[in-house]
């Protein structure tokens, strides 16, 4: 007998208490709960068990109501806070305090908080503040094809939204430094905001204004209305896509600026949040943020000579305790003015399960009237962002274990969490400005950024990397929302054994993952019956793709690294595959950069542009760290065949700017540090 | 109640299962006791409909999770035995702290949803159906995360290797 066999019969279990049992279970019989939970069951199970039971006694709903979870849609509620299951809707702010305390008294010691988390938000392309392997590169949902027929498994084009930026999913669009409309050109840089006339031959400076105590900024345009979002310049300066908060308090500065005459815009409402930005996201001209506050800065004492380890951790509790809502639910406040609580109380939920104490907020408003929010949020900590054109998504998810976590990991990495080995999914219809919670999923395995998780006809598919709870492969899996639960449907296990993903790409009935740990495998993955995913085929070859573009439906384009030349350094390489046969993808062509240079595409799908009509793609390649400097990379496609033409760009910092914004008349605008100008293809 | 009686007699008998369970998923043993206590009290007002319900085990288990859930008490694994061990523990009951912790030592390679897996279908024995229905989960992932979990223990050494054929 095995010793868990021997400990499970010799567990000193006592004698069952029935008399204490019947005595409670008379007392609850005639009194309602005061709290009604709702049924966590689906509604299968609720067939199972008995549905009518459940929705009569245990839910304290009167009987032949219907449960919540058979509701067209799972939407429980008209309120955009209507909060169930998984996560749990709050009475009242007395609650919810409560539960801030009870949970960071968990995490205080003598020292302050112990449990290793950091305020660093992880911004998009999951950007880590540590060293780490590279984020998963772009999968940008291409175009939906619109012909519904039995989506086949095949990939399609993909090109910059309206805007100008490359995104990952058609339709939504996402901050950049710079936007256009195809008539202007607006950029940020700091806080100098500049606008641009990109109609005549030369690209023409309008107007050039600062943005008062603005830093960090990135843009998202609709109509005339830019919206410019950053931070108020109390914390260290970071520029580029890879911007997050790491030093002073959290903070969120939203500007509105009105550019109907491009030539004198107009700034408009500026609204501060003290909380990080963790992602945003704009639908037409919605837009939605999403933040991560972090833990309070407290005033905790230290153990000292005098004061020993056990006062100082009693101080520090006596701190926790001393908190108030507004230590930890983020405040908003519009062109300076009062502070007031950004979520109301009943529009916060509580998370079931210990997923890490944080405030993660979903802050939804129109671009031209930034301080009319409609604001939800959790006291947890998912701050995994995705959003498709109807869903947004927020995963706490702990880091692959191929994933190196020096010594800080985040508190979702903790064993001591729920979710050890685990990802925790959260489900948010959105519509508009609104974010509606709409239930919620527990896979095995992490999700490594944004760029894993895709959801295609109500269907969440995840590319998972291997954690404690899994085997040492990746896997991609399927869920799909029965009542309240995002019930797994569908898995391919073995993807990558031992390896890492470095790349995924969705498409309607497709997946296309690359794992790497020596050698670059691609699978292709055939998801047009998401309850039954199958892997289509494999290609290994040398080097690996960071970041995966599709040019059409026989074509698909790897940026990535590879063995350039003949003394075994690595460079930069693009790989051209024929993905028409997808049992057995080929690689028919490869371009080598020169040793010891970067596709920057894998850190920055931004740096990216495929023109369509030209067969031409655009993206940045950097040599060298420090004293960098950055090309433009002009990449032709002809009958299978690439040739290349380098255009260096700029240097240093700047090389992080390098955009190639594609204009509706066909034409190209290179933006770098200095400048703005008509690109030659 | 027309059938206390018979809730009775079936509290009294699963009564240690469920403790079993409970310390198994996570729980020290006074905790386990609450829990199973906390659920058994729940289950009492519905005992009418479950006792029809074609599916009782599933039915209690499903409560004993959602009650381990909400329990303010559960930290999994999460390691504070000082504050568990009274000063003035009795060797008794020092002995009950050391057999949950050993049974949390030999678990905690497993992730939270593989030791459900493992606790419902091994070791209470509950059928394949009915831990699919606990865990909302279809029985093939039952089946997945069972036979993983287990390979996971018989690779720690906590379970003979009992992978390959007559568990499923």
């Amino acid at each position: 007998m095995s010793d868990l066999e021997r400990l499970w019969d010799d567990l000193p279990v006592g004698r069952a208490p029935v008399d204490d049992i019947l005595r409670a279970g008379r007392k609850k019989g005639r009194t309602p709960r005061r709290r009604p939970v709702r049924p966590l069951f689906t509604a299968g199970v609720l067939t199972a068990v008995g549905g009518a039971f459940l929705a009569g006694i245990i839910v304290a709903q009167p009987p032949g109501s219907a449960p919540e979870a058979s509701r067209p849609g799972g939407v429980s509620d008209a309120s955009p806070a209507a909060f169930h299951g998984e996560l749990q809707p709050v009475e009242s702010c007395d609650e919810l305090l409560d539960h801030y305390v009870d949970q960071a008294l968990e995490i205080v010691g003598p020292h302050g908080w112990e449990s290793g988390y950091y305020r660093t938000a992880l911004r998009d392309g999951g950007f880590l503040a540590f060293d780490t392997p590279m984020p998963l590169a772009a999968n940008q949902d291409a175009t939906r094809s619109t012909s519904e027929a039995a989506a086949a498994p095949s990939t399609s084009t993909s090109v910059n939204s309206d805007t100008g930026t490359n995104v990952q999913e058609q339709g939504v669009d996402e901050p950049d430094v710079v936007k256009t409309d195809g008539d202007v050109l607006v950029r940020i840089q700091d806080a100098t905001l500049t606008t641009y006339a990109v109609t005549g031959k030369e690209t023409e400076e309008l107007s050039k204004i600062q943005l008062e105590g603005f830093e960090g900024g990135e843009l998202l345009l609709s109509g005339d209305t830019v919206v410019a979002l950053g931070n108020d310049g109390t914390r260290s300066p970071h520029r580029g896509y890879g911007w997050y908060a790491d030093t002073g308090p959290a903070t969120t500065r939203v500007v509105s600026v009105d550019i109907s005459d491009p030539g004198a815009p107009q700034v408009g409402d500026t609204v501060d949040l003290d909380t990080s930005l963790v992602t945003a996201r704009q639908h037409g001209s919605s837009i939605r943020l999403v933040t991560a506050a972090g833990l309070p800065e407290l005033d905790f004492v230290q153990p000292t000579g005098r004061r020993g380890m056990r006062t100082a951790r009693e101080a520090n509790e006596r701190v926790v305790r001393a908190t108030t809502l507004a230590d930890w639910i983020p405040s908003m406040s519009v062109d300076g003015g009062e502070p007031t609580q950004l979520a109301d109380c009943q529009d916060m939920a509580i998370p079931r399960q210990d997923i890490g104490l944080d405030t993660m907020n979903v802050v939804g408003f129109e671009a031209d009237a930034p301080a009319d929010v409609h604001a939800i949020g959790l006291a947890g900590n998912a701050s995994l962002a995705y959003e498709s054109p109807d869903h947004l998504y927020l995963a706490a998810s702990p880091f692959a274990t191929w994933g190196e976590c020096f010594d800080v990991c985040p508190l979702t990495g903790s064993p001591a969490m729920d979710n050890a080995g685990t990802t925790m999914v959260f489900d948010f219809e959105v519509t508009g400005t609104e974010a509606t919670y709409v239930g919620s999923g527990e896979v095995e395995g992490s999700v490594a950024d944004r760029w894993a998780m895709d959801e295609y006809d109500g269907v969440l598919r995840l590319a998972l990397g291997p954690t404690q709870a899994t085997g040492n492969f990746n896997s991609v899996v399927t869920l799909e929302r029965r009542g309240d639960e995002l019930v797994e449907v569908g898995r391919v296990d073995k993807l990558g054994v031992n390896e890492q993903i470095e790349s995924v790409r969705w498409f309607d009935a497709l997946a296309i993952m690359v794992t790497f740990r020596q050698i670059d495998p691609l699978y292709a993955i055939d998801l047009s019956d998401q309850d039954d995913p199958r892997l289509m085929g494999q290609l290994k070859i040398p080097g690996f793709s960071e970041y995966l573009h599709p040019l059409g439906e026989r074509r698909l384009i790897g940026m990535g690294q590879g063995p350039s030349g003949d003394g075994g350094a690595w460079g930069a390489q693009a790989g051209l595959f024929d993905v028409t046969d997808l049992t057995s993808p080929r690689r028919i062509a490869v371009l080598g950069y020169a040793p010891g240079t970067q596709a920057r595409a894998g850190a920055d799908p931004r740096q990216f542009t495929w023109l369509p009509k030209e067969r031409t793609l655009l993206t940045v390649i950097s040599k060298g760290w420090s004293g960098r400097t950055g090309w433009v990379s002009v990449v032709s496609l002809d009958h299978g065949r690439l040739t290349n033409r380098m255009v260096e760009a700029d240097y240093g910092n700047d090389v992080e700017q390098i955009r190639t914004v594609p204009l509706p008349d066909g034409r190209v605008v290179l933006v770098t540090g200095e400048d703005v100008e008509f690109f030659d293809l | 109640m027309d059938d206390e009686a018979e809730y009775a007699e079936w509290a009294r008998d699963n009564w240690g299962t469920l403790v079993r369970a409970a310390v198994f998923l996570g729980c020290t043993l006074p905790e386990a006791e609450d829990l199973a206590q906390t659920t058994l009290v729940r289950c009492y007002t519905a005992w009418e409909k479950v006792s029809n319900a074609d599916n009782r085990e599933a039915y209690v288990y499903r409560m004993l999770r959602n009650c381990l859930r909400d329990s303010k008490r559960r930290r999994w694994w999460a390691e504070r035995p000082t504050e568990r061990i009274p000063d003035s523990a009795s060797p008794d009951r020092t002995a009950h702290v050391d057999t949950a912790d050993a049974v949390h030592r030999a678990m905690e390679g497993l992730s939270r949803i593989n030791r459900e897996v493992v606790v419902l279908r091994y070791f209470v024995q509950l059928t394949e159906q009915q831990t699919a229905d606990v865990l909302d989960i279809p029985t093939g992932t039952v089946k997945s995360r069972l036979s993983r979990a287990l390979a996971q223990l018989a690779a720690d050494n906590h379970l003979a290797d009992l992978t390959e054929g007559s568990t499923s």
